[in-house]
């Protein structure tokens, strides 16, 4: 069985975020990045399959040179190979712009089953894997906190509120992860694992490898822009009444509704 | 039969033969099994390690160190005595004529069996008031698990002793009314023991002495070689262990740990998972050990009730390795011998089965244990050494260490806060960073406590005020700066740790400062004692002796008093990792009306605030309570006003066991820098 991990590098949730000159994008330099931590419950999730089911697993992602650091964590975690798609050309592009490229690079791979995060935590649009299975066609199970495989059908469990959900969908399929760090508990690579990452086939495709063109899936084909960025209002410094209760009780009501706007 | 008579004499010569052969063999053997662990060099420093072995050994310093040592160093030294006489004893087992006195003149022998007689006694006395220990005040020190073995193995050994004194007496006495001994003879009043012992046998008849004579030596001697024989068998194995184990001893500070070779292609496996993947020296320790129990008698984990107690482990270990070695000199190659014997021994997980994953997690890497060996055992590495297997071969540890884990990785500190916000406490501060200037002649590394810590930014704060105040030049890193590693490798994440040096190395290197000054012990000691493993000698300084120096020299003057009392608590990583005792409190003696006071476990004896060895960033849930709550007692029972720590983890140690007992309006804790701050009154900020 194959199993393909599609994987995002964000930034660091800690990071001190900057918005560029341009106003619509972030300032990458002094990021620390990593991989998302939605798509490290996919690849913990692909890696238990590994274990219990022999899959093989392939990590691919896209972007820079610098996301062959995370996709290294992953292989050392323990998948076998990566694939990542750097190429200019995919600057700018949208959720489908992307699911376009990962479609295509997944037509060159081999899949039986396809796993990501639900979402990125850096744009939080929750797109990319429900695309990436209507362009190839095959289902999608959504938000799993539990998957497993059983005569050639992938059986996920999903929370709804207050309850659990199970589905049930045909090979090959697309599966997104929810849950939360404590239900995963992706594992820590192992020096072995680590040593044994730095030879693991990493494979570098430009988009004109897939057959695809800028045109197709970059900024001009995108549907969706960023047109503004902004940082949310920096937190104050507390401030703390004096007097007497009523009066303080009386103060405090004023500022809710007139400073605050809250009631 | 008499001795030294055809044929006694020839039967005393098999007999000798036949028991020092058999006690050879096995020392031997043990031998072997010492050599199946892995090398490591403890051969410099011979003078040194000489002088070592006539303090500790000859002198006893360690043992002699709490009351129930006195007793040892009587039962030593009689040891000692009694064993020069007896070649004596053997001499005479092969020619009756054979005496020292012959050799040595009377007065020396005399002098001789003066000691000897001197120190049965001694032995004796020391005797009763052992069994008396063991068996009526049974503290918890002597405790096993196998409490009934432990026991029969001390009986034995005492009995042993009890009779072959009491029989070398007998002797003694004996010998003297036949007047065969030209020694007691001339002398008697020399060997008065004896003498007055002879009373008992006056008035026999020379055929009837005789008999007697025949009988003490014959016991006394056969009991000797039983003892030579059931030795390496026993917890008296110390005997042969403990003074080889003083001679190779280590002269780095207590814990430091040794540098992993992580590039090594050809290595399958990383820390210790079996016991032969011990240095043979770590083996050596398991053979020297006394079974005292001191060692468990001052660990914070034992006395709040964890799942570790030293004592036990070096126990454990030590049945483990003489059954498994045995088993794996038996076979021909390793694999043969675990594929003959799956069920036994070799099929005993090192981790998990002999250590429990809680003990090896249990430890703070205090020292508390190795400091009050008395034969120099090295427990914390051998606890590190297998912690370094369970991360860096099963990625297993406690699930709250991953996140952990983690923040260092990603944020250079183990908050997990964004590393771009590291310098930020001193936005405000009269502090240069090294970037706006790298002439300064300290860096001030402020460590990951007192950069993100809101309590420890306050300690960070008051320093840089005492350094203004005492016109030091010197700058800080800033976000530049990075988490030194020291707790990752405690927690034995080797990789990590060395991925960290690394980077810290090649920043602070990148300005060429050459001083460091730091409020945090564990960096302290960490740069001090293990950075140099990296190539690089920078002069480290922790902020008490910095600071004393700096008062020393005049530069630091406190003006106003404090009427307050004041109880000091030692870190371990300054005080028994780097004998930084007196610093601190000349710190606070020279604050005027500040009264001071010392806890019953401090100095040496300090007790750990819990937090080491990365035990600051596990639950603390098993044992009968928390191990800053233990120590917050300990301190609250002097009363203080205020408790003063040296350590931004001892700070929130003992602020939260102040909490928990709602103290925190009576009782306050202060770092000495802090106190000292509070009490300069400078204009300056
Ligand atoms: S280092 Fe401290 S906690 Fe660890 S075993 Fe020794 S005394 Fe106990
Ligand atoms: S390890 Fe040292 S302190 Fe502990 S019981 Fe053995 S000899 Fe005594």
């Amino acid at each position: 069985m194959n199993v393909v991990v599609l994987l995002k590098q964000v930034p660091d949730t800690e990071t001190k975020i900057r918005i560029s000159g341009d106003g619509k994008s972030i300032d990458t330099s002094d990021i620390k990045w990593i991989m998302n931590p939605y798509d490290e419950y996919a690849v913990e999730a692909a890696l238990r399959l590994q274990g219990s089911a022999g899959a093989k697993v392939t990590i691919l992602s896209m972007g820079p040179e610098r996301v062959v650091e995370s996709i290294r964590t992953a292989l050392a975690m323990g998948a076998d190979q990566g694939v990542l798609v750097d190429d200019p050309g995919t600057e700018g592009s949208d959720a489908l712009g992307k699911a376009q490229v990962l479609a295509a690079a997944l037509r060159s791979l081999e899949f039986d089953l396809v796993f990501c995060g639900h979402r990125a935590v850096d744009d939080d649009e929750n797109q990319v894997g429900i695309m990436v299975a209507e362009l190839l066609g095959i289902p999608h199970l959504g938000l799993a906190v539990s998957v497993e495989i059983e005569d050639g059908k992938v059986k996920i469990q999903r929370p709804i509120e207050g309850a659990r959900v199970t589905l049930e969908g045909v090979l090959p399929a697309l599966v997104t992860f929810g849950g939360a760090h404590a239900v995963w508990n992706p594992r820590y690579a192992s020096l072995p694992g680590i040593m044994k990452a730095k030879k693991k086939p990493l494979e570098t495709k430009t988009i004109a490898d897939l057959g695809l063109a800028p045109e197709d899936v970059g900024v001009q084909a995108a549907k969706v822009k960023v047109t503004a960025m902004e940082l949310p209002a920096e937190r104050q410094a507390g401030r703390k009444l004096e007097g007497e209760t009523a009066d303080k009780a009386k103060e405090l009501v004023r500022l809710l509704h007139e400073e605050a706007k809250v009631i | 039969m008499q001795p030294g008579h055809f044929p006694a004499n020839i039967l005393f010569v098999l007999i000798f033969l036949a028991a020092n052969g058999f006690f050879l063999f096995t020392v031997y053997k043990l031998y072997r099994i010492m050599r199946l662990g892995e090398p490591e060099d403890r051969f410099d420093r011979t003078w040194e390690r000489l002088k070592g072995v006539a303090t500790f050994v000859l002198g006893q310093r360690r043992v002699v160190n709490e009351p129930a040592g006195w007793g040892h160093f009587f039962i030593f030294w009689g040891f000692v005595i009694i064993t020069i006489g007896s070649i004596e004893t053997f001499g005479v087992g092969i020619y009756h004529g054979f005496a020292y006195w012959k050799f040595l003149g009377k007065g020396v022998t005399s002098v001789l069996y003066l000691l000897q007689d001197l120190l049965c006694f001694a032995v004796v006395v020391a005797l009763f008031v052992a069994l008396y220990r063991r068996f009526v005040i049974k503290p918890d020190r002597l405790l096993y698990d196998d409490q009934r073995a432990a026991n029969l193995d001390a009986s034995v050994i005492i009995g042993l002793i009890l009779f072959l004194v009491l029989l070398l007496l007998g002797a003694r006495a004996v010998e003297y009314l036949l007047g065969q001994n030209e020694a007691t003879r001339y002398f008697p009043k020399w060997a008065f023991i004896s003498v007055a012992l002879a009373d008992l046998f006056k008035g026999l008849s020379e055929e009837a002495l005789h008999g007697w004579y025949s009988f003490f030596w014959w016991s006394h001697t056969l009991i000797i070689l039983v003892f030579l024989v059931y030795i390496p068998f026993s917890k008296h194995l110390h005997i042969l262990g403990a003074i080889p184990n003083v001679f190779f001893r280590r002269f780095s500070s207590i814990g430091e740990l040794a540098k992993m070779d992580l590039e090594d292609e050809s290595a399958e496996t990383f820390g210790v998972s079996k016991i032969e993947e011990f240095t043979w020296k770590q083996l050596l320790d398991l053979y020297a050990c006394t079974e005292c129990g001191r060692c468990s008698e001052n660990c914070p984990a034992t006395l709040t009730g964890k799942p570790l107690s030293p004592k036990l482990t070096i126990h454990h270990l030590r049945e483990h390795l003489q059954k498994k070695g045995k088993a794996l000199l038996a076979q021909h190659g390793r694999e043969e011998a675990e594929a003959l014997n799956p069920e036994g021994e070799l099929g005993r997980a090192l981790v998990g089965e002999i250590c429990q994953h809680d003990e090896l997690w249990s430890c703070t890497t205090c020292g508390n244990c190795m400091e009050h060996c008395p034969v120099f055992i090295e427990h914390i590495h051998k606890y590190v050494d297998m912690r370094r297997y369970l991360v860096l071969m099963e990625s297993s540890f406690p699930a709250e260490v991953q996140n952990v884990m983690r923040n260092w990785e990603t944020n250079s500190n183990p908050w997990g806060l964004g590393f771009a916000s590291r310098g930020d406490w001193a936005k405000g501060l009269p502090v240069k960073t090294l970037a706006e200037d790298s002439q300064v002649e300290y860096l001030f590394y402020v460590g990951c406590a007192g950069s993100f810590d809101e309590r420890a930014k306050k300690i960070s704060g008051a320093m840089v005020k005492l350094l203004n105040e005492a016109g030091v030049s010197f700058a800080i890193l800033g976000a530049e700066e990075k988490c030194c590693g020291e707790t990752a490798r405690r927690l034995g994440n080797e990789y990590l740790f060395q991925t960290m040096a690394a980077e810290l190395v090649e920043t602070i290197n990148s300005y060429g400062v050459q001083k460091i000054v730091t409020t945090c012990p564990h960096g302290y000691n960490c740069l001090k004692n293990e950075y140099p493993q990296f190539g690089v000698s920078w002069e480290v300084y922790h902020h008490s002796e910095f600071l004393a120096k700096l008062q020393r020299d005049g530069r630091l003057q406190t003006k106003l008093a404090m009427d307050k009392h004041l109880v000091f608590h030692d870190s371990c990583y300054l005080g028994r990792y780097n004998s930084i005792y007196d610093q601190p409190r000349t710190l606070l003696r020279s604050i005027s009306g500040l009264r001071f006071s010392e806890m019953d476990r401090s100095r040496n004896k300090s007790f750990c605030c819990g937090a080491g060895g990365g035990r600051m960033w596990m639950e603390e849930t098993l044992g009968d309570r928390k191990i800053n709550e233990a120590r917050t007692e300990q301190a609250l029972a002097l009363e203080p006003d205020i408790i003063g720590v040296s350590c931004p983890f001892c700070t929130t140690m003992f602020e939260d066991g102040i909490k928990d007992r709602n103290m925190e309006e009576e009782v306050k804790v202060y770092d000495i820098a802090e106190l000292l701050a509070q009490t300069i009154n400078s204009e300056k900020k």
